[in-house]
């Protein structure tokens, strides 16, 4: 698949977010600024690619993929912090942490099968390979 | 366990959906969302392309979609439900995982438990193991 610097910025952002929450997780500390605004930086970042998507769709870019598909996973994972969020906040334990942890790893997994999607590289038959370059 | 039976209501024993039970609900829905989406996808697309292995899919995700929920939800019925749906999670993914080993001309097309979920990181392979475990530790006591 092709690595675009989005990818890489997602990676960043989202291994930040998960490290920094699992981390936390670790040592047993309930959400506290830090690991929420890692997962709302997540969440920003989510957006800008999508409005950035938009433009460079809009300014002639081809989506190799099915459009749709695209755009559901930017709304899927767009949703994730949300829901990751609502899920952390209705019981804050250091668990909570966990839970927000996972959200930065899937959308890293989720930014994959975005570039994918967007460089035409995979078919639909095709398994997502998590560390398998394809 | 301070969880005495004086307490009337049917509460199931604590912590089943509480602490780490929550994390094992978020990574169950996380599998409920992207096997459903990959399902639907399949199937709206290319359904005639392969479709046993498509509804397989479908199928997987009502398996997540199930656990999840039953996961989720306080009470001994819930615990129980969400027994049963790890149970055929478990046994999805071996005879799939199995079957996509020994004869790759049965299932050319991937699912989520194709090589015993190599393609999401052996999760689904892990998953329902997990989730047996943390029912039987979080079982209802038989005595009432």
């Amino acid at each position: 698949m092709t690595i675009d610097g989005w990818f890489i910025a997602s990676i960043v952002v989202g291994m930040a977010s998960t490290i920094i929450c699992f981390v936390a997780a670790v040592m047993k500390k309930k959400p506290n600024d830090l690991t929420l605004i890692s997962l709302a930086v997540v969440e920003i970042f989510i957006i800008v690619y999508a409005v950035a998507s938009l433009i460079r769709v809009l300014a002639g870019a081809n989506i190799n993929g099915e459009p749709w598909e695209f755009w559901g996973y930017i709304l899927t994972a767009a949703l994730l912090p949300v829901g990751g969020f609502y899920w952390a906040m209705t019981e804050r334990t250091f668990w909570s942490n966990y839970v927000m942890g996972a959200v930065g790893v899937t959308v890293v997994v989720m930014m994959a099968r975005m570039a994918q999607i967007w460089y035409g590289v995979s078919t639909a038959a095709q398994p997502l390979q998590l560390g398998i370059g394809s | 366990m301070k969880n005495n039976s004086t307490t009337a209501a049917p509460s199931s024993p604590a912590g089943r959906t509480t602490g780490a039970g929550r994390l094992l609900i978020t990574v169950y829905g996380i599998f409920a969302i992207s096997a459903t989406a990959r399902a639907g996808y399949q199937i709206a697309t290319h359904f005639t392309d392969a479709p046993v292995a498509y509804l397989l899919s479908a199928f997987a995700a009502v398996v997540y979609i199930a656990a999840t929920v039953s996961l989720a939800k306080p009470g001994q019925k819930w615990a129980i439900a969400a027994a049963v749906a790890i149970c055929i999670e478990l046994v999805g993914v071996l005879v799939v995982g199995s079957l996509s080993l020994f004869d790759q001309q049965a299932f050319p097309h991937a699912t989520v438990w194709s090589m015993f979920g190599r393609g999401y990181g052996f999760i689904p392979l892990l998953l329902p193991i997990i989730g047996l475990w943390w029912l039987y530790r979080h079982r209802e006591r038989a005595n009432r």
